[in-house]
């Protein structure tokens, strides 16, 4: 499967300009492949600006993408392909659906990559699959479904064309708990079945916690901290020091810790503590 | 994407502090100014005066000159246009076949571009670079009220204009990301024929015209949570008044407009028919 790797990215808005920002500097990152991947970091880090660097929407200003080892902007022209390889699902993605049915739209994506009809079908149904869409959904107007279901349509249209690189930009925003956790195990199961890698940028450390391998913690547009989840979260200082928080419940255990209750250092849900203190104690683990 | 609308140049020029009704009508008084000018010498007055606005107002010649470049076309066609069909009197200055050049046609050919020159940066300079699009809005809706009297519905044509102009930038940030989002989905813009380029700006208007029905709807009950119920009753913030400044700009105006009257009853240099 595909490797992407961030080589000496950086990224300027509006050069030469008194609005000139910095959006990325100098970052260097490797994406692991069969991972899944989470980017954290405030507001105006980057990660919108990143994500978006990785199919090649914006080109970078200085420095290479590159998708299995071949910079994806050596031909500009054939820029489109990558996006094929490389889906991305940008924030309140349900802004984007516009054609008369759900079975439609989801289509749009894997019909502009010149497939044929029955393959399209195919493609559609298991990408509703994945989201936890009904089939007797596919023949609606996608603006008379719910939120939750547009959000979901529109994860499945770009699921569709069935990317080796699966990047979501905030995919539960706004959404409710159980609409959260369900949107969440598809993109698990996506990544699981397809062999697919995932990145996910998200706001919330308790979902990133549940559900990726791999951190990258960005920061004022610089890379902060990458690697794997418990490295991350055992630096919790750090991540405070920038204003990012461990998960609530690694907090409560590290707590505990002070008045002698040892659960351990790797507990990042309510499940695991759960299970630590039961054992703790002596009884079944669940 | 770049568009530059409401080019306003924040500054601290007189020509900024001019009440904005005031402007409004020295805008058109100097647009009529442009028209009226006949000869050598009027033209000659319009471009000194276009010069002196720009620089009482402190906007860097280059930004405003940058503005010109939309109706350079213009320009030029339209004095080629004069050159080449001015017939005067006398005998043509160059002659070639069919073609004839009379000295009138340059002469014509130079006050077309001079008076589109005047008339583009004056207004632009009283209307767009140093007033805000609310205070414009502002300066017309009270320039129009008295309208209210045959019903005229002032006060709700100037709301919309205000929020029309606040949300261009907010649909083009809008357009953009659905550009982006339908890009990923494999959509090309740049390529193919005419009718295929067109049928793939489908998946972008559809998306745009939803979320501005979507805005207006929100928008309004913001409205009416505040308690928004048309101009009626409604006081302002800023109450605009008439200062000393104001007549003084009139007053120069008026002795502008004079001048190029007398100029022209004199009668000096070139006369334009």
């Amino acid at each position: 499967m595909s490797v992407l790797k961030i080589e000496n990215v950086s990224y300027v808005y509006g050069p030469k300009t008194p609005f000139e920002v910095t959006a990325l500097k100098d970052v260097n990152i490797q994406i692991n492949e069969n991972r899944i991947t989470g980017i954290i970091g405030h507001t105006g880090s980057g990660k919108s600006t990143l994500v978006q660097m990785f199919n090649g929407l914006i080109r970078p200003t200085s420095g290479r993408i590159l998708l299995d080892g071949e910079d994806i902007w050596e031909k500009p022209k054939e820029i489109g392909k990558v996006r094929f390889r490389v889906g991305l699902v940008m924030q309140y993605p349900e802004y984007q659906l516009f054609e008369e049915t759900v079975r439609k739209d989801i289509a749009y994506g894997p019909s502009n990559m010149g497939l044929d009809e029955a393959q399209i079908q195919e493609r559609v149904l298991r990408a509703i699959e994945f989201v936890g869409l009904e089939k007797s959904m596919l023949d609606k107007s996608p603006f008379d479904l719910s939120g939750g279901q547009k959000r979901r349509a529109a994860i499945a249209g770009v699921m569709a064309m069935e990317p080796e690189i699966l990047v979501l930009d905030e995919p539960a925003a706004g959404l409710d708990p159980a609409g959260r956790s369900s949107i969440f195990k598809g993109i698990v199961r996506y990544a699981k079945e397809r062999g697919a890698s995932v990145i996910i940028v998200s706001h919330s450390m308790e979902d990133m916690a549940r559900y990726c391998d791999d951190l990258i913690v960005m920061n004022n547009g610089e890379l902060f901290m990458a690697g794997d989840k418990n490295e991350i979260f055992s630096k919790g200082e750090e991540l405070k020091s920038i204003g990012l928080d461990v998960p609530q419940i690694t907090e409560f255990v590290l707590e505990l810790e002070k008045y002698g209750i040892y659960l351990g250092r790797d507990i990042y849900t309510v499940e695991a503590a759960y299970n630590a203190l039961l054992k703790l104690f002596g009884g079944d683990i669940v | 994407m770049n568009i530059a609308l409401g080019q306003y140049y924040p500054s601290k020029s007189v020509m900024h502090r001019l009440d904005p009704r005031m402007k409004f009508i020295l805008a058109i008084v100097y647009i009529v100014a442009g028209f009226v000018c006949k000869n050598v010498l009027s033209f000659a007055l319009l471009l000194v005066s276009t010069l002196l606005l720009i620089i009482i107002s402190r906007i860097p010649i280059k930004t405003v000159l940058g503005s010109i470049k939309a109706i350079l076309f213009i320009m030029i066609f339209t004095a080629i246009i004069n050159i080449f069909l001015s017939t005067g009197e006398g005998d043509p200055l160059f002659e070639w076949r069919f073609i004839k050049i009379y000295e009138s046609g340059l002469y014509n050919a130079g006050f077309i571009v001079i008076r589109i020159f005047a008339m583009i940066i004056g207004a632009s300079i009283f209307l767009t670079y140093t007033t805000t699009p609310i205070q414009l809005t502002d300066a017309i809706e009270r320039l129009f009220s008295p309208l209210k009297v045959l019903r005229v519905p002032v006060h709700e044509f100037a709301m919309m204009m205000t929020i029309a102009l606040r949300f261009i930038p907010t649909i083009v940030e809008e357009t953009e990301k659905i550009m982006a989002a339908q890009k990923a989905r494999g959509a090309n813009f740049s390529e193919g024929s005419v009718f295929k380029r067109i049928k793939a700006l489908i998946p972008i208007i559809i998306p745009l015209f939803v979320s501005a029905f979507r805005r207006a709807g929100d928008l309004a009950t913001a409205m009416t949570c505040r308690c928004y119920r048309g101009g009626k009753g409604r006081t302002r913030m800023t109450v605009l008044k008439l200062k000393v400044r104001d007549f003084a700009a009139l007053a120069l105006m008026v002795a502008f407009v004079a001048g190029i009257v007398v100029i022209n009853i004199v009668n000096i240099g070139y006369t334009m028919n």
